[in-house]
């Protein structure tokens, strides 16, 4: 499928922090990461970032340079919401982008909404785990043989060691029933 | 008997430092080739002080990498935490083996670098190529890994690689993606990570030495001091980060102002990004089919010192190729700016750039104008900062100042000298008008 790109991309990430703020969800960056993979890797909305197991689990720095030039271009402002860092939400010129595709919008709704009512609220160090485990089982899983999950636990903790083998387990069952609550989105 | 030490002057860091096996790469034929690879392009052009070479940012690196290791594994500054996190960080010869690792990374994390360094090397390169696939070509090399395997411990060429080139660039072979374990995360962190790479920090002081800029300076030493290992701000992650004491927190913020302004001063400075692209043009018809080689003896052969003797050449004689964009160069007639992006444009169109630098084209012809446009990058200047009361405390949170330094973008419109009176009063008329429409025709996808 044809990646979505340069503006429309852009309206579809403010969809997305929007439906995440909505949901009373945390938007700073590592949420917003973490989500987009998610709506990217599992839910297949073709967003085009190439995403690495890195910084709290999956990462990708393309996402950071355009959240990054989406708040230089007023399209995303910082919230301060002590104890914790900066939270991200729609801008001002926002509204005016995100009304400029409402086919595309329109289109990922369903999946953006299952991402904000199923994964968003969560807290950062469950969606790194997670993440981490969507990673672990697309690495591991092929269309015929899925891994077992002790397996890809093994591989989770070798890969983040300060996430126990226990913590793994609980992460990667919890990323089943995600993809297979999903499925449907996907068709 | 011979010195195992050795120490070469700086004018950044007054002395950089290095043993005999580290000298033996600095003496190789990647590293020695970076003495005649210019530091900033074409900068010399507009800052005619800035003629340094990647050879000695490269030391300068290897330099600061080495400071920054020796901080944050020092047993005054490694806590509890850190040592649940990172066990080994007591064993010496653990230790000792990444300090050695990292300083090579370091020296050799520019070695890839086209002539002239950044000028246009996604279209001077065939696709799939950058100058981080030629540094981990290179530090692969039969030549390189054998300097490594004589290395005592010998050092794995993978481990150089990954710290070299860090999380963005990595790759096992050009398909594959490779994870980055907590310690490798950190380190390569410590030579290409946003807020507090030594890359960065020698380059900014280095250029703005070179450039006569002041505003590239920043307490580095305090930084450096004050680098700790540290918990992510406020979360129940345990995932390391990279941080600072809260005494540091003021150098950070002269850091990363220094980058605000280098990059709005220097590197993004109009003059500099049009010679840039006039030697793109003077490239891609010079080269045979258009890109450099990538095959490694070839990349090592050619250096800016060839491609000037050329560039000079073929200014003077109009048969040469790319004659037209080297005698801009040489003679500097350079294209003249026509438009960049502002509030009241951005405003009704959101891609004023491209609809216009379009519009210029149709109406001027396209060998007339030139686009450039290069978007923001980086993240949040975003750290933990440990204070003084051994809370740990998001940066964004203490630093009024790093939420609100702005990023430096490149969005320019250039014409050819002899149109430009004709093109500026076509683009007064008409900008409006166009951008307008553009904006209508989009909404109707």
């Amino acid at each position: 499928m044809k990646a979505v790109e340069g503006m429309k991309r852009r309206a579809l990430l403010l969809s997305l922090i929007d439906a995440m703020s909505k949901e009373g969800s945390w938007c700073g960056e590592t949420h917003v990461q973490k989500c987009v993979y998610f709506v990217q890797d599992m839910l297949d909305v073709p967003m085009g970032f190439d995403f690495i197991l890195y910084k709290h689990g999956p990462f990708s720095f393309d996402l950071r340079d355009e959240l990054t030039a989406m708040r230089a271009d007023d399209l995303l402002q910082l919230d301060l919401q002590p104890p914790y860092g900066p939270s991200l939400r729609p801008g001002p010129l926002a509204e005016d982008l995100i009304g400029f595709y409402p086919k595309t919008i329109r289109q990922y709704k369903p999946s953006i909404e299952f991402l904000a009512t199923h994964v968003s609220t969560r807290r950062v160090s469950e969606l790194e785990r997670l993440g981490t485990a969507l990673y672990v089982t697309k690495k591991m899983n092929s269309e015929r043989s899925p891994e077992p999950v002790d397996q890809r636990a093994n591989q989770m903790h070798s890969l983040k060691p300060h996430v126990s083998k226990e913590e793994a387990r609980i992460a990667l069952r919890d990323v089943d029933t995600l993809i297979s609550e999903s499925e449907s989105l996907r068709d | 008997m011979a010195k195992s030490f050795h120490e070469v002057r700086d004018p950044i860091h007054d002395f950089v430092r290095f043993d005999s096996t580290e000298r033996e790469v600095i003496d190789s034929r990647p590293l020695q080739r970076l003495r005649h690879i210019h530091q900033l392009g074409m900068s010399h052009l507009v800052y005619p002080g800035a003629t340094h070479k990647r050879f000695e940012h490269s030391l300068g690196v290897m330099e600061l990498a080495g400071r920054v290791f020796d901080v944050l594994t020092h047993w005054r500054n490694t806590s509890d935490w850190v040592l649940d996190v990172f066990p080994k960080i007591d064993d010496r010869l653990w230790i000792g083996y990444w300090r050695m690792v990292l300083r090579i990374a370091a020296l050799c994390h520019d070695i890839g670098h086209l002539p002239f360094s950044h000028v246009a090397e996604k279209e001077l390169l065939p696709k799939g190529w950058s100058h981080e696939r030629l540094t981990m070509q290179l530090i692969r090399s039969d030549a390189m890994s054998s300097m490594w395997s004589k290395m005592r411990p010998p050092l794995e060429t993978e481990d150089i690689v990954k710290l070299a080139v860090g999380p963005k660039f990595y790759r096992k072979d050009p398909r594959e993606r490779a994870a980055f374990s907590d310690w490798e995360a950190l380190l390569s962190e410590i030579i290409v990570g946003d807020a507090f790479g030594v890359d960065r920090m020698d380059y900014l002081l280095r250029d703005s030495h070179h450039a006569g800029v002041v505003y590239g300076k920043f307490g580095h030493i305090r930084l450096i001091d004050t680098l700790r290992v540290l918990p992510p701000p406020g979360e129940d992650s345990r995932e390391p980060r990279l941080g600072v004491e809260q005494g540091g927190l003021h150098s950070a913020e002269a850091l990363l102002l220094a980058r605000y302004f280098m990059y709005a001063q220097v590197y993004f400075h109009r003059v500099r990004r049009i010679y840039d692209i006039h030697l793109r043009d003077f490239l891609k018809e010079w080269l045979p089919r258009g890109t450099f080689d990538t095959d490694l003896e070839a990349h090592l052969n050619v250096t800016d010192a060839e491609l000037t003797v050329a560039l000079l050449e073929a200014a003077r004689d109009h048969s040469k190729p790319g004659h037209d964009a080297a005698r801009r160069i040489v003679e500097r007639d350079h294209f003249r700016l026509l438009w960049q992006r502002n509030p009241k444009d951005w405003d009704i169109n959101k891609e004023a750039g491209p609809v216009l630098s379009r519009a210029v084209m149709k109406e001027f012809g396209p060998e007339a104008v030139r686009y450039d446009y290069v978007p923001v990058k980086g993240g949040l200047p975003d750290f933990p900062v440990k204070c003084k009361d051994g809370r740990i405390v998001s940066s964004l949170r203490l630093s009024q100042t790093l939420r609100t330094i702005p990023s430096a973008l490149v969005d320019y419109i250039f014409v050819d000298p002899d149109k430009r009176d004709k093109a500026e009063a076509w683009m007064n008329k008409n900008r409006e008008t166009i951008l307008k429409k553009a904006k209508k025709g989009e909404i109707q996808q």
